[in-house]
């Protein structure tokens, strides 16, 4: 178990394991903390796990922990680190099966006070509109050319079938779709997985969130991404369903197979790989990118179905709800940075991370009882972190013993009383997801804004929550 | 019941203890399918479907072995609750799967992860297995 003697403090809120920690380490690692959030972090396996990431051939600069980072398997929930293109590897278990996991941000023309009368109608109208919880089909069940075009073409497929607005694809992180996605190298389970699942939120940490403005940091910011004090947003958590769980299951047991062919070894099977430039790294990038923009389709055809419960309980006067922003934070990408001051070409995993390029909005969500932020990528991100922050608060708690010590029927009561309404499927589901289960977010927040790779622009409050 | 849920920040993790290898599997499988959906109609039709599996090793086998059986199970909305090995080696298996449909699950288990997965026989000859499952 890891310990604070195990690191050296670079500042108040940067943390070094040298390279010397561990033979094996081709980089050092570093986390972004506090000193007081080193002793949750600790109180798992996220750091071993960090280590592990830093073995990895043709990893550059460092293996780096943003503060939500928690355990996951093999790669830490909150970790990024970038590889070479030519000598390096590329890693679906780096990924996460949940490829573009991400989160999508819609402001209202509203203000909190115009809502607040209507919030339990609104709240039930998207629980009826998005399908949720496990098994659960959405509107659209595509095959053949029909589900490869939304494979290829990301969320601009279904604005095209009528689904969104040609400007909700400006404000998407890529434009909403990946280019070299090739639907070829998803497999037909991958397919029938996910065949109904466009529009479903799912379950787990999944939610629709409709939520306040309650604090602006950044005036000018704020305003560029029309965003005003009290206005009411609606937040979008979900991503690439049944098909990028197939996905990672299918490439992670190829990488498997091919590994010893290429002599690569590894301290977790879970980290399984293969080089980039391999025809099996290939085949796994394009197919991550099919099933990143499945996700893209998924968020967008939820925005549609979020648009229609609006709408039957506004009417005309509603106004439009637009896309401030939306992100992945599960993917790796293909990006050029600065590295021993000469420009490279990475492929930069993020898993439970967030591109954060400087002046880009970045989404964090936060548990259902306390608050989510809008961030804006910060000019040091670029050089301290391949252009990456964090992706939400980070579990503290584990899901058995969330379920064990904290009753759902309790749970509702009590963020009722704080003026938060509540359409969950069940009540240990929603116990697991209660706000005592994760980190104090405003503390993730506060410390990649002190290290200047997303700085604060706004403070969101939930006030309805929609989960499977 | 032979396996146990062990502490995990995000995810499940599961400890499966067996006395064979082959019991290994099937109770894993029965850990699978129970945090699927613990409660199944058991009025609905019976289902049977077929599993090929090929692997490194034992471990790896377990794996993907749990994980063509959660293909199937989201795919076609079903759990199992039996299993029949009709061919079985350390590295090989084919398998009928006997099980009932279901209108949805109480949890989405999205895969069956290597992490940690290692089959083991301990001191007292029974095996053991530590999986944990991405929720």
């Amino acid at each position: 178990m890891f310990t604070k003697k195990d690191l050296k403090r670079i500042s108040d809120i940067l943390w070094e394991i040298p390279k010397s920690y561990r033979s094996d380490m081709r980089v050092p690692a570093r986390l972004y903390s506090s000193e007081k959030m080193l002793e949750d972090i600790f109180r798992d396996r996220s750091v071993e796990q960090l280590v592990n990431v830093s073995t990895l051939l043709g990893i550059q600069k460092y293996a780096i922990a943003m503060p939500d980072i928690h355990e996951g398997y093999g790669f830490p929930i909150g970790g990024v680190a970038a590889f070479d293109v030519e000598e390096g590897i590329i890693s679906p278990g780096s990924v996460g099966y949940d490829i573009n996991c991400g989160v999508r941000l819609l402001r209202s023309e509203k203000s909190f006070p115009e809502v607040k009368p209507a919030l339990e109608a609104l709240g039930l109208s998207i629980y009826q509109e998005v399908p949720s919880g496990v098994g659960r089909s959405g509107r659209l069940k595509l095959k053949g050319k029909d589900l490869d075009s939304v494979l290829m073409g990301g969320a601009q497929s279904v604005i095209a079938m009528g689904y969104g607005e040609e400007e909700d694809m400006t404000h998407v992180e890529s434009e909403g779709w990946l280019e070299h996605a090739a639907p070829d190298c998803v497999s037909e389970r991958a397919k029938k997985r996910g065949h109904d699942q466009l529009g479903t939120m799912g379950a787990g940490n999944h939610f629709v969130e409709v939520g306040r403005i309650e604090r602006i940091f950044d005036k000018t910011t704020a305003q560029a991404l029309h965003l005003f004090e009290n206005q009411v947003t609606i937040l979008i958590h979900t991503g690439s369903r049944g098909l990028g769980h197939q996905v990672a299951t299918d490439y992670i047991t190829t990488m498997m197979k091919v590994m010893p062919k290429y002599g690569i070894t590894l301290p977790d099977r879970e980290l399984a790989c293969a080089p980039f430039r391999s025809d099996e790294g290939k085949n796994y990038f394009s197919a991550m990118a099919a099933s990143a923009n499945f996700a893209w389709a998924n968020r967008q055809l939820i925005t549609h179905e979020v648009r229609h419960a609006w709408n039957h309980v506004f009417g005309q006067t509603g106004g439009t709800l637009h896309v401030v922003y939306d992100v992945a934070h599960n993917i790796a990408k293909l990006e050029e940075h600065e590295i021993s001051q000469e420009k490279k070409n990475v492929v930069v995993h993020r898993k439970g991370a967030t591109r954060a390029f400087p002046n880009q909005p970045v989404l964090i969500p936060g548990s259902m009882g306390t608050a989510s932020y809008v961030l804006i990528g910060g000019e040091k991100s670029l050089e301290e972190s391949f252009g990456s922050t964090c992706h939400g608060a980070g579990r503290r708690m584990s899901r058995t013993q969330a379920r064990k010590t904290i009753r759902g029927s309790v749970l509702k009561e009590e963020l009722k009383q704080q003026g938060i309404v509540i359409n969950a499927g069940s009540f240990p589901s929603l116990a697991e997801e209660a706000p005592s289960a994760y980190k104090d977010v405003d503390a993730v927040v506060d410390v990649v804004h002190q290290a200047g790779i997303a700085k604060k622009v706004a403070r969101l409050r939930p006030i309805a929550v929609i989960k499977g | 019941m032979s396996y146990e849920i062990l502490k995990h920040t995000a995810d499940i993790r599961l400890h499966v203890t067996a006395n064979s290898y082959k019991y290994l599997l099937s109770e894993a499988l029965a850990g699978v399918c129970n945090t699927l959906k613990e409660h199944v109609d058991k009025s609905s039709p019976e289902i049977v479907r077929n599993a090929i599996v090929e692997s490194a090793d034992r471990t790896a086998l377990l794996v993907d072995f749990l994980n063509e059986a959660l293909a199937l199970a989201h795919i076609n909305k079903e759990v199992y609750i039996g299993v029949i090995f009709t061919h079985f080696s350390d590295t090989a298996l084919r398998a009928q799967l006997t099980g009932r449909g279901v209108s949805g699950f109480d949890r989405d288990i999205k895969a069956v992860t290597y992490h940690e997965a290692e089959v083991l026989q301990n001191e007292e000859g029974k095996w053991e297995v530590t999986l944990v499952f991405d929720i």
